[in-house]
Protein backbone atom coordinates (compact mmCIF):
# COMPACT_ATOMS: atom_id res chain seq x y z
CA UNK A 1 0.00 0.00 0.00
CA UNK A 2 2.16 3.11 -1.16
CA UNK A 3 1.01 6.52 0.33
CA UNK A 4 -0.89 7.90 -2.86
CA UNK A 5 -3.27 4.79 -1.74
CA UNK A 6 -2.95 6.51 2.06
CA UNK A 7 -3.93 10.04 0.43
CA UNK A 8 -6.76 8.73 -1.78
CA UNK A 9 -8.21 6.62 1.05
CA UNK A 10 -8.51 10.09 3.28
CA UNK A 11 -9.75 12.06 0.45
CA UNK A 12 -12.65 9.43 0.30
CA UNK A 13 -13.62 9.67 3.71
CA UNK A 14 -13.59 12.96 3.31
CA UNK A 15 -15.96 13.01 0.66
CA UNK A 16 -18.05 10.54 2.58
CA UNK A 17 -18.68 13.11 5.27
CA UNK A 18 -19.81 15.68 2.88
CA UNK A 19 -22.26 13.26 1.14
CA UNK A 20 -23.19 12.72 4.40
CA UNK A 21 -23.73 16.50 5.42
CA UNK A 22 -25.57 16.78 2.03
CA UNK A 23 -27.98 14.57 2.43
CA UNK A 24 -28.52 15.70 6.01
CA UNK A 25 -29.21 19.29 4.47
CA UNK A 26 -31.74 17.91 2.10
CA UNK A 27 -33.59 15.92 4.69
CA UNK A 28 -34.25 19.05 6.66
CA UNK A 29 -35.72 20.66 3.99
CA UNK A 30 -38.39 18.48 3.81
CA UNK A 31 -38.61 17.64 7.39
CA UNK A 32 -38.36 20.97 9.13
CA UNK A 33 -41.92 22.90 8.76
CA UNK A 34 -40.74 26.62 8.77
CA UNK A 35 -38.40 28.86 6.73
CA UNK A 36 -36.06 30.31 9.25
CA UNK A 37 -35.09 26.73 10.70
CA UNK A 38 -34.99 25.33 7.22
CA UNK A 39 -32.02 28.26 6.00
CA UNK A 40 -30.21 27.45 9.38
CA UNK A 41 -30.03 23.89 8.97
CA UNK A 42 -29.87 23.83 5.13
CA UNK A 43 -27.37 26.23 4.55
CA UNK A 44 -24.92 25.73 7.10
CA UNK A 45 -25.17 21.96 6.63
CA UNK A 46 -24.51 22.71 2.73
CA UNK A 47 -21.59 24.56 2.96
CA UNK A 48 -19.93 22.27 5.55
CA UNK A 49 -20.28 19.68 2.69
CA UNK A 50 -18.98 21.41 -0.31
CA UNK A 51 -16.06 22.51 1.37
CA UNK A 52 -15.39 18.95 2.76
CA UNK A 53 -16.08 18.01 -0.78
CA UNK A 54 -13.18 20.58 -2.02
CA UNK A 55 -10.71 19.12 0.60
CA UNK A 56 -11.43 15.51 -0.15
CA UNK A 57 -10.93 16.22 -4.21
CA UNK A 58 -7.76 18.63 -2.97
CA UNK A 59 -6.56 15.30 -0.96
CA UNK A 60 -7.07 13.07 -3.72
CA UNK A 61 -5.36 14.84 -6.66
CA UNK A 62 -1.93 15.50 -4.39
CA UNK A 63 -0.16 18.95 -4.93
CA UNK A 64 -0.65 20.17 -8.56
CA UNK A 65 -2.81 22.91 -10.72
CA UNK A 66 -5.38 21.43 -10.44
CA UNK A 67 -5.38 21.71 -6.40
CA UNK A 68 -4.55 25.32 -6.74
CA UNK A 69 -7.90 25.51 -9.01
CA UNK A 70 -9.12 24.01 -6.02
CA UNK A 71 -7.94 26.41 -3.33
CA UNK A 72 -9.73 29.28 -5.43
CA UNK A 73 -13.04 27.61 -5.52
CA UNK A 74 -12.77 26.99 -1.75
CA UNK A 75 -11.87 30.21 -1.11
CA UNK A 76 -14.94 32.11 -3.03
CA UNK A 77 -17.50 29.76 -1.55
CA UNK A 78 -15.99 29.93 1.82
CA UNK A 79 -17.04 33.90 1.53
CA UNK A 80 -19.95 33.44 -0.89
CA UNK A 81 -22.17 30.63 0.53
CA UNK A 82 -22.80 32.11 4.07
CA UNK A 83 -23.11 35.62 2.41
CA UNK A 84 -26.14 34.65 0.30
CA UNK A 85 -27.55 33.24 3.26
CA UNK A 86 -27.35 35.78 5.28
CA UNK A 87 -28.86 38.13 2.32
CA UNK A 88 -31.99 35.32 2.11
CA UNK A 89 -32.53 35.50 5.97
CA UNK A 90 -31.77 39.41 5.64
CA UNK A 91 -34.28 40.18 3.30
CA UNK A 92 -36.71 37.39 4.44
CA UNK A 93 -36.98 38.99 8.27
CA UNK A 94 -37.48 42.94 7.02
CA UNK A 95 -40.53 41.93 4.47
CA UNK A 96 -41.90 40.77 7.45
CA UNK A 97 -41.76 36.68 7.32
CA UNK A 98 -42.71 35.71 10.57
CA UNK A 99 -42.48 32.07 12.12
CA UNK A 100 -45.63 30.40 12.21
CA UNK A 101 -45.64 29.85 15.90
CA UNK A 102 -44.66 33.53 16.61
CA UNK A 103 -47.44 35.06 14.10
CA UNK A 104 -49.77 32.73 16.21
CA UNK A 105 -48.71 34.15 19.11
CA UNK A 106 -48.60 37.61 18.10
CA UNK A 107 -52.26 37.23 16.40
CA UNK A 108 -53.63 36.11 20.60
CA UNK A 109 -52.38 38.68 22.21
CA UNK B 1 -26.23 10.12 -16.57
CA UNK B 2 -27.02 13.17 -19.17
CA UNK B 3 -30.20 11.34 -19.46
CA UNK B 4 -31.59 11.57 -15.98
CA UNK B 5 -30.39 15.55 -16.23
CA UNK B 6 -32.64 15.74 -19.73
CA UNK B 7 -35.54 14.67 -17.09
CA UNK B 8 -35.15 17.35 -14.49
CA UNK B 9 -34.72 20.07 -17.69
CA UNK B 10 -38.29 19.12 -19.16
CA UNK B 11 -39.53 19.04 -15.37
CA UNK B 12 -38.64 22.41 -15.09
CA UNK B 13 -39.42 23.40 -18.06
CA UNK B 14 -42.66 22.28 -17.53
CA UNK B 15 -43.19 24.19 -14.50
CA UNK B 16 -42.31 27.18 -16.02
CA UNK B 17 -45.31 26.67 -18.75
CA UNK B 18 -47.89 26.20 -16.30
CA UNK B 19 -46.80 28.76 -13.91
CA UNK B 20 -48.73 32.09 -14.06
CA UNK B 21 -47.60 33.81 -10.92
CA UNK B 22 -44.98 36.12 -12.24
CA UNK B 23 -42.08 36.28 -9.26
CA UNK B 24 -42.79 32.46 -9.07
CA UNK B 25 -41.49 32.31 -13.20
CA UNK B 26 -38.76 34.13 -12.81
CA UNK B 27 -37.22 31.95 -9.71
CA UNK B 28 -38.10 28.69 -12.25
CA UNK B 29 -36.33 30.63 -14.88
CA UNK B 30 -33.60 30.88 -12.93
CA UNK B 31 -33.52 27.05 -11.94
CA UNK B 32 -33.87 25.94 -15.52
CA UNK B 33 -31.59 27.72 -17.25
CA UNK B 34 -29.16 26.46 -14.21
CA UNK B 35 -29.58 22.94 -15.34
CA UNK B 36 -29.54 24.11 -19.11
CA UNK B 37 -26.11 25.05 -18.47
CA UNK B 38 -25.17 21.70 -16.87
CA UNK B 39 -26.37 19.50 -19.84
CA UNK B 40 -24.41 22.06 -22.13
CA UNK B 41 -21.76 21.16 -20.47
CA UNK B 42 -22.07 17.67 -19.80
CA UNK B 43 -23.12 17.30 -23.59
CA UNK B 44 -19.71 19.41 -24.12
CA UNK B 45 -20.05 22.23 -25.40
CA UNK B 46 -18.21 24.33 -22.54
CA UNK B 47 -18.09 27.58 -23.87
CA UNK B 48 -21.86 27.85 -24.38
CA UNK B 49 -22.30 26.48 -21.14
CA UNK B 50 -20.24 29.72 -19.40
CA UNK B 51 -21.99 31.88 -21.45
CA UNK B 52 -25.47 30.94 -20.39
CA UNK B 53 -24.42 30.63 -16.44
CA UNK B 54 -23.78 34.05 -17.02
CA UNK B 55 -26.98 34.94 -18.76
CA UNK B 56 -28.81 33.24 -16.46
CA UNK B 57 -28.13 35.24 -13.52
CA UNK B 58 -28.29 38.82 -15.42
CA UNK B 59 -31.71 37.42 -17.05
CA UNK B 60 -33.29 37.81 -13.28
CA UNK B 61 -32.25 41.64 -13.14
CA UNK B 62 -33.24 42.26 -16.45
CA UNK B 63 -37.08 40.53 -15.98
CA UNK B 64 -37.09 42.38 -12.42
CA UNK B 65 -36.61 45.78 -14.45
CA UNK B 66 -39.58 45.01 -16.88
CA UNK B 67 -41.72 44.57 -13.80
CA UNK B 68 -41.07 47.47 -12.55
CA UNK B 69 -41.78 49.58 -15.41
CA UNK B 70 -44.86 47.39 -16.02
CA UNK B 71 -46.22 48.10 -12.58
CA UNK B 72 -44.97 51.40 -11.85
CA UNK B 73 -47.11 52.32 -14.92
CA UNK B 74 -50.29 51.07 -14.42
CA UNK B 75 -51.20 50.59 -10.30
CA UNK B 76 -53.95 48.72 -10.02
CA UNK B 77 -53.61 45.81 -12.36
CA UNK B 78 -55.14 43.22 -11.53
CA UNK B 79 -54.90 40.01 -14.00
CA UNK B 80 -55.51 36.40 -12.94
CA UNK B 81 -57.33 35.58 -15.90
CA UNK B 82 -55.71 32.07 -15.83
CA UNK B 83 -57.27 31.01 -12.29
CA UNK B 84 -60.74 30.47 -13.22
CA UNK B 85 -60.00 28.12 -15.72
CA UNK B 86 -61.61 24.69 -15.30
CA UNK B 87 -59.07 21.35 -14.93
CA UNK B 88 -59.95 20.14 -18.34
CA UNK B 89 -59.10 22.92 -20.33
CA UNK B 90 -55.60 22.83 -18.30
CA UNK B 91 -55.33 19.13 -19.19
CA UNK B 92 -55.91 19.93 -22.81
CA UNK B 93 -53.13 22.92 -22.72
CA UNK B 94 -51.43 20.03 -21.05
CA UNK B 95 -51.51 17.30 -23.75
CA UNK B 96 -49.55 19.49 -26.48
CA UNK B 97 -46.87 20.54 -24.55
CA UNK B 98 -46.60 16.77 -23.12
CA UNK B 99 -46.53 15.28 -26.27
CA UNK B 100 -43.81 17.86 -27.40
CA UNK B 101 -41.61 17.59 -24.85
CA UNK B 102 -41.39 13.31 -24.79
CA UNK B 103 -41.64 13.51 -28.36
CA UNK B 104 -38.25 16.19 -28.30
CA UNK B 105 -36.87 13.66 -25.57
CA UNK B 106 -37.07 10.06 -27.69
CA UNK B 107 -35.54 11.93 -30.71
CA UNK B 108 -32.84 13.78 -28.64
CA UNK B 109 -31.69 10.20 -27.28
CA UNK B 110 -32.49 7.63 -30.29
CA UNK B 111 -32.78 8.51 -33.37
CA UNK B 112 -30.45 11.60 -33.49
CA UNK B 113 -26.98 9.57 -33.20
CA UNK B 114 -28.53 7.46 -36.10
CA UNK B 115 -27.90 9.81 -38.62
CA UNK B 116 -24.98 9.48 -40.62
CA UNK B 117 -23.59 12.95 -41.19
CA UNK B 118 -21.16 14.14 -43.76
CA UNK B 119 -18.07 15.00 -42.14
CA UNK B 120 -16.63 17.65 -44.77
CA UNK B 121 -17.34 20.75 -42.92
CA UNK B 122 -15.91 19.07 -39.45
CA UNK B 123 -12.93 17.96 -41.15
CA UNK B 124 -12.14 21.57 -43.16
CA UNK B 125 -12.85 23.16 -39.12
CA UNK B 126 -11.29 21.20 -36.77
CA UNK B 127 -8.05 20.09 -38.48
CA UNK B 128 -7.35 23.25 -40.54
CA UNK B 129 -8.26 26.02 -37.79
CA UNK B 130 -4.70 25.97 -35.85
CA UNK B 131 -2.78 26.99 -39.12
CA UNK B 132 -6.16 29.11 -40.55
CA UNK B 133 -7.27 31.16 -37.78
CA UNK B 134 -4.53 30.21 -34.93
CA UNK B 135 -5.00 29.76 -31.14
CA UNK B 136 -5.79 26.43 -29.57
CA UNK B 137 -9.63 26.57 -28.90
CA UNK B 138 -11.91 25.79 -32.19
CA UNK B 139 -14.80 27.91 -31.02
CA UNK B 140 -12.37 31.35 -30.98
CA UNK B 141 -11.24 30.01 -34.42
CA UNK B 142 -14.86 29.75 -35.81
CA UNK B 143 -15.86 33.15 -33.80
CA UNK B 144 -13.18 35.44 -35.11
CA UNK B 145 -12.02 33.53 -37.87
CA UNK B 146 -14.19 31.66 -40.60
CA UNK B 147 -17.52 33.32 -38.75
CA UNK B 148 -16.33 36.87 -38.24
CA UNK B 149 -19.45 38.52 -39.74
CA UNK B 150 -21.36 36.45 -37.29
CA UNK B 151 -19.19 38.46 -34.35
CA UNK B 152 -19.83 41.86 -36.29
CA UNK B 153 -23.54 41.32 -36.68
CA UNK B 154 -24.16 39.96 -33.05
CA UNK B 155 -21.76 42.96 -31.61
CA UNK B 156 -24.34 45.30 -33.55
CA UNK B 157 -27.62 43.49 -32.06
CA UNK B 158 -26.76 44.28 -28.76
CA UNK B 159 -25.61 48.06 -29.63
CA UNK B 160 -28.84 48.64 -31.06
CA UNK B 161 -30.67 46.98 -27.64
CA UNK B 162 -28.76 49.07 -25.46
CA UNK B 163 -29.33 52.08 -27.03
CA UNK B 164 -32.86 51.17 -27.72
CA UNK B 165 -33.41 50.42 -23.69
CA UNK B 166 -31.70 53.55 -22.60
CA UNK B 167 -33.94 55.81 -24.91
CA UNK B 168 -37.43 54.10 -23.75
CA UNK B 169 -36.64 54.17 -20.17
CA UNK B 170 -35.19 57.67 -20.53
CA UNK B 171 -35.36 59.79 -17.16
CA UNK B 172 -33.40 63.27 -16.61
CA UNK B 173 -30.78 62.24 -14.26
CA UNK B 174 -28.14 60.36 -16.01
CA UNK B 175 -25.92 60.61 -12.88
CA UNK B 176 -26.51 61.07 -9.12
CA UNK B 177 -23.69 62.24 -6.93
CA UNK B 178 -25.05 61.39 -3.85
CA UNK B 179 -28.52 60.40 -2.21
CA UNK B 180 -30.03 56.87 -0.72
CA UNK B 181 -27.71 54.37 -0.14
CA UNK B 182 -28.61 50.78 -1.42
CA UNK B 183 -30.09 48.70 1.03
CA UNK B 184 -26.93 46.16 1.20
CA UNK B 185 -24.95 48.97 2.48
CA UNK B 186 -26.55 48.66 6.09
CA UNK B 187 -25.35 45.13 6.46
CA UNK B 188 -21.83 45.19 7.55
CA UNK B 189 -21.02 41.28 6.51
CA UNK B 190 -22.02 41.82 3.02
CA UNK B 191 -20.21 44.71 2.72
CA UNK B 192 -17.09 42.94 3.66
CA UNK B 193 -17.63 39.63 2.18
CA UNK B 194 -17.95 41.66 -1.83
CA UNK B 195 -14.61 43.40 -0.71
CA UNK B 196 -13.36 40.27 -0.68
CA UNK B 197 -14.92 39.02 -3.78
CA UNK B 198 -14.25 42.08 -6.11
CA UNK B 199 -10.75 41.92 -6.92
CA UNK B 200 -11.25 38.06 -6.89
CA UNK B 201 -14.05 38.51 -9.80
CA UNK B 202 -11.64 41.21 -11.96
CA UNK B 203 -8.76 39.31 -12.05
CA UNK B 204 -10.89 35.95 -13.38
CA UNK B 205 -12.46 38.28 -16.31
CA UNK B 206 -9.20 39.83 -17.13
CA UNK B 207 -8.00 35.97 -17.34
CA UNK B 208 -10.90 34.95 -19.08
CA UNK B 209 -10.53 37.36 -22.06
CA UNK B 210 -6.61 36.85 -22.32
CA UNK B 211 -6.79 33.49 -22.05
CA UNK B 212 -9.98 32.95 -23.99
CA UNK B 213 -8.12 31.77 -27.64
CA UNK B 214 -6.42 29.03 -25.33
CA UNK B 215 -8.58 27.52 -23.25
CA UNK B 216 -12.45 27.80 -23.21
CA UNK B 217 -13.76 31.59 -22.30
CA UNK B 218 -13.73 34.27 -24.32
CA UNK B 219 -14.81 37.97 -24.77
CA UNK B 220 -18.46 37.46 -23.90
CA UNK B 221 -18.07 35.61 -20.85
CA UNK B 222 -14.99 37.89 -19.75
CA UNK B 223 -17.11 41.07 -20.43
CA UNK B 224 -19.87 39.51 -18.38
CA UNK B 225 -17.73 38.69 -15.15
CA UNK B 226 -16.53 42.41 -15.55
CA UNK B 227 -19.78 43.56 -15.47
CA UNK B 228 -20.57 41.50 -12.28
CA UNK B 229 -17.61 43.73 -11.13
CA UNK B 230 -19.50 46.98 -11.76
CA UNK B 231 -22.71 45.77 -9.84
CA UNK B 232 -20.50 44.60 -6.84
CA UNK B 233 -18.74 48.60 -7.10
CA UNK B 234 -22.20 49.65 -6.96
CA UNK B 235 -23.38 47.75 -4.21
CA UNK B 236 -20.75 47.92 -2.07
CA UNK B 237 -18.98 51.04 -2.36
CA UNK B 238 -22.27 53.02 -3.26
CA UNK B 239 -20.87 54.74 -6.31
CA UNK B 240 -23.27 55.75 -8.38
CA UNK B 241 -21.06 58.64 -10.34
CA UNK B 242 -20.26 57.24 -13.84
CA UNK B 243 -22.17 58.86 -16.59
CA UNK B 244 -24.62 56.41 -18.56
CA UNK B 245 -24.47 58.47 -21.72
CA UNK B 246 -20.19 58.66 -21.31
CA UNK B 247 -20.63 54.68 -21.63
CA UNK B 248 -22.88 54.75 -24.00
CA UNK B 249 -20.17 56.58 -25.99
CA UNK B 250 -17.67 54.55 -25.51
CA UNK B 251 -19.22 51.36 -26.44
CA UNK B 252 -20.27 52.40 -29.60
CA UNK B 253 -16.49 54.17 -30.02
CA UNK B 254 -15.32 49.98 -29.16
CA UNK B 255 -17.57 48.88 -31.27
CA UNK B 256 -16.33 50.93 -34.53
CA UNK B 257 -12.71 49.86 -33.30
CA UNK B 258 -13.85 46.30 -33.79
CA UNK B 259 -14.90 46.81 -37.08
CA UNK B 260 -11.72 48.57 -38.07
CA UNK B 261 -9.74 45.68 -36.78
CA UNK B 262 -11.73 43.17 -38.55
CA UNK B 263 -11.03 44.79 -41.41
CA UNK B 264 -7.63 45.45 -41.33
CA UNK B 265 -6.66 41.61 -40.13
CA UNK B 266 -9.65 39.83 -42.42
CA UNK B 267 -10.16 41.51 -45.23
CA UNK B 268 -6.47 42.43 -46.15
CA UNK B 269 -5.28 39.03 -45.42
CA UNK B 270 -2.49 39.69 -43.91
CA UNK B 271 -1.71 36.00 -43.54
CA UNK B 272 -0.43 36.19 -47.21
CA UNK B 273 1.67 38.90 -47.13
CA UNK B 274 4.13 38.04 -44.24
CA UNK B 275 6.90 36.06 -43.90
CA UNK B 276 5.65 32.61 -42.23
CA UNK B 277 7.87 32.98 -39.10
CA UNK B 278 5.73 35.95 -37.72
CA UNK B 279 2.61 34.49 -38.53
CA UNK B 280 1.38 32.47 -35.48
CA UNK B 281 2.82 35.35 -33.45
CA UNK B 282 0.53 37.85 -35.70
CA UNK B 283 -2.75 35.26 -35.34
CA UNK B 284 -2.67 35.55 -31.17
CA UNK B 285 -2.20 39.46 -30.98
CA UNK B 286 -5.26 39.56 -33.45
CA UNK B 287 -7.00 36.91 -31.20
CA UNK B 288 -6.16 38.38 -27.96
CA UNK B 289 -7.04 42.15 -29.00
CA UNK B 290 -10.78 41.14 -30.27
CA UNK B 291 -11.52 39.36 -27.33
CA UNK B 292 -10.17 42.04 -25.30
CA UNK B 293 -12.02 44.34 -27.08
CA UNK B 294 -15.69 42.49 -27.30
CA UNK B 295 -14.83 42.01 -23.51
CA UNK B 296 -15.09 45.84 -23.17
CA UNK B 297 -17.69 45.85 -25.49
CA UNK B 298 -19.84 43.78 -23.65
CA UNK B 299 -18.91 45.22 -19.99
CA UNK B 300 -20.04 48.73 -20.97
CA UNK B 301 -23.37 47.02 -22.89
CA UNK B 302 -24.53 45.37 -19.56
CA UNK B 303 -23.36 48.31 -17.15
CA UNK B 304 -25.35 50.29 -18.82
CA UNK B 305 -28.37 48.30 -18.49
CA UNK B 306 -27.43 47.71 -15.20
CA UNK B 307 -27.27 51.72 -14.13
CA UNK B 308 -30.84 52.12 -15.62
CA UNK B 309 -32.11 49.53 -13.19
CA UNK B 310 -30.58 51.45 -10.51
CA UNK B 311 -32.30 54.84 -11.83
CA UNK B 312 -35.95 53.20 -12.08
CA UNK B 313 -35.19 51.99 -8.25
CA UNK B 314 -34.16 55.11 -6.60
CA UNK B 315 -37.24 57.46 -8.76
CA UNK C 1 -19.86 7.77 -10.35
CA UNK C 2 -21.92 6.53 -6.70
CA UNK C 3 -21.58 10.31 -5.89
CA UNK C 4 -22.71 11.27 -9.09
CA UNK C 5 -26.01 9.95 -8.63
CA UNK C 6 -26.18 10.87 -4.81
CA UNK C 7 -25.38 14.70 -6.32
CA UNK C 8 -28.49 13.94 -8.88
CA UNK C 9 -31.01 12.82 -6.40
CA UNK C 10 -29.94 15.76 -3.96
CA UNK C 11 -30.66 18.15 -7.08
CA UNK C 12 -34.02 16.40 -7.74
CA UNK C 13 -34.99 16.73 -3.70
CA UNK C 14 -33.78 20.38 -4.29
CA UNK C 15 -35.84 21.24 -7.08
CA UNK C 16 -38.75 19.49 -5.53
CA UNK C 17 -38.77 22.08 -2.46
CA UNK C 18 -37.69 24.84 -4.66
CA UNK C 19 -41.25 24.10 -6.95
CA UNK C 20 -43.48 23.44 -3.57
CA UNK C 21 -42.26 25.87 -1.67
CA UNK C 22 -44.90 27.48 0.37
CA UNK C 23 -43.23 30.49 0.43
CA UNK C 24 -40.82 32.77 -2.17
CA UNK C 25 -38.30 32.80 0.06
CA UNK C 26 -38.19 28.64 0.37
CA UNK C 27 -38.05 29.03 -3.04
CA UNK C 28 -35.07 31.33 -2.97
CA UNK C 29 -33.52 28.44 -0.80
CA UNK C 30 -34.14 26.02 -3.20
CA UNK C 31 -32.57 27.95 -5.87
CA UNK C 32 -29.06 28.59 -3.72
CA UNK C 33 -28.88 25.17 -2.79
CA UNK C 34 -28.98 23.71 -6.39
CA UNK C 35 -26.16 26.60 -7.46
CA UNK C 36 -23.95 25.12 -5.31
CA UNK C 37 -25.16 21.72 -6.21
CA UNK C 38 -24.15 22.62 -9.33
CA UNK C 39 -20.71 23.86 -8.76
CA UNK C 40 -19.87 20.36 -7.06
CA UNK C 41 -21.53 18.58 -9.68
CA UNK C 42 -19.14 20.23 -12.19
CA UNK C 43 -16.07 19.15 -9.47
CA UNK C 44 -16.89 16.00 -9.76
CA UNK C 45 -16.79 15.53 -13.73
CA UNK C 46 -13.35 17.97 -13.90
CA UNK C 47 -11.94 15.03 -11.41
CA UNK C 48 -13.27 12.42 -12.68
CA UNK C 49 -11.67 13.50 -16.40
CA UNK C 50 -8.98 14.94 -14.58
CA UNK C 51 -9.00 18.30 -16.78
CA UNK C 52 -7.92 21.24 -14.83
CA UNK C 53 -9.62 23.50 -17.32
CA UNK C 54 -12.94 22.98 -16.49
CA UNK C 55 -12.93 24.03 -12.99
CA UNK C 56 -13.11 27.59 -14.24
CA UNK C 57 -16.57 26.76 -14.94
CA UNK C 58 -16.98 26.07 -11.12
CA UNK C 59 -15.61 29.65 -10.58
CA UNK C 60 -17.68 30.92 -13.03
CA UNK C 61 -20.60 29.95 -11.65
CA UNK C 62 -19.98 30.78 -8.56
CA UNK C 63 -19.02 34.07 -9.40
CA UNK C 64 -22.05 35.09 -11.56
CA UNK C 65 -24.49 33.07 -9.83
CA UNK C 66 -24.84 34.70 -6.39
CA UNK C 67 -25.51 38.13 -8.12
CA UNK C 68 -28.75 37.06 -9.80
CA UNK C 69 -30.02 35.38 -6.11
CA UNK C 70 -28.83 38.70 -3.92
CA UNK C 71 -31.12 40.88 -6.33
CA UNK C 72 -33.83 38.82 -6.20
CA UNK C 73 -33.64 38.60 -2.32
CA UNK C 74 -33.20 42.74 -2.25
CA UNK C 75 -36.26 43.13 -4.72
CA UNK C 76 -38.55 40.78 -3.06
CA UNK C 77 -38.17 42.19 0.16
CA UNK C 78 -39.29 45.59 -0.68
CA UNK C 79 -41.87 44.55 -3.20
CA UNK C 80 -45.59 44.73 -1.62
CA UNK C 81 -47.19 42.45 -4.42
CA UNK C 82 -45.04 39.95 -3.14
CA UNK C 83 -46.86 39.52 0.41
CA UNK C 84 -50.28 40.10 -1.25
CA UNK C 85 -49.86 37.19 -3.51
CA UNK C 86 -48.60 34.87 -0.98
CA UNK C 87 -51.36 35.63 1.31
CA UNK C 88 -54.16 34.95 -1.73
CA UNK C 89 -52.99 31.87 -2.16
CA UNK C 90 -53.79 30.83 1.33
CA UNK C 91 -50.93 28.45 2.05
Amino acid sequence: MGIENIWQLIGNIIIGFGVFCMIFGAVSLFVLKDFYPRILVASKIDTVGLLSFVIGFAFRHGLSFFTGKLFIILIIMLVLNPFVAHILARSAYRSGHELAAEAEEGEKS
Amino acid sequence: MTQGLLVLWIVSSLAIVFETRTYRLIIYFSIFSLITSVAYFLLGSPDVAMAEAAIAAFASIFFIICIEKYYSRKENVEKDSAKGESLARKAVKAVPALVLCVGLFFLVIYFIPGIEPSHYLKHLYLQRFMTDVGGENAVTAIYLGYRVYDTLFEALILVIAVVAVTHMSYSEKTQVADGSHSEIETSRVAALSLRIICPIIVAFGAYLIINGHISAGGGFQGGLALATFFICRYMVYDIYDISVKNVLQWEEFIFAIIIVVTAIAVFLGAATYMPAAIVPIYQSVYLIIMNLLIGLKVACAFFVLFYRYITIERE
Amino acid sequence: MIVFWILAVLLSAYITRAFMGPTIWDRLLGLNLIASKVIVLIIVVASIYDMSFLLDFAIIYALSGFIGIIFLALFFSKSRLDKKREKKDGH
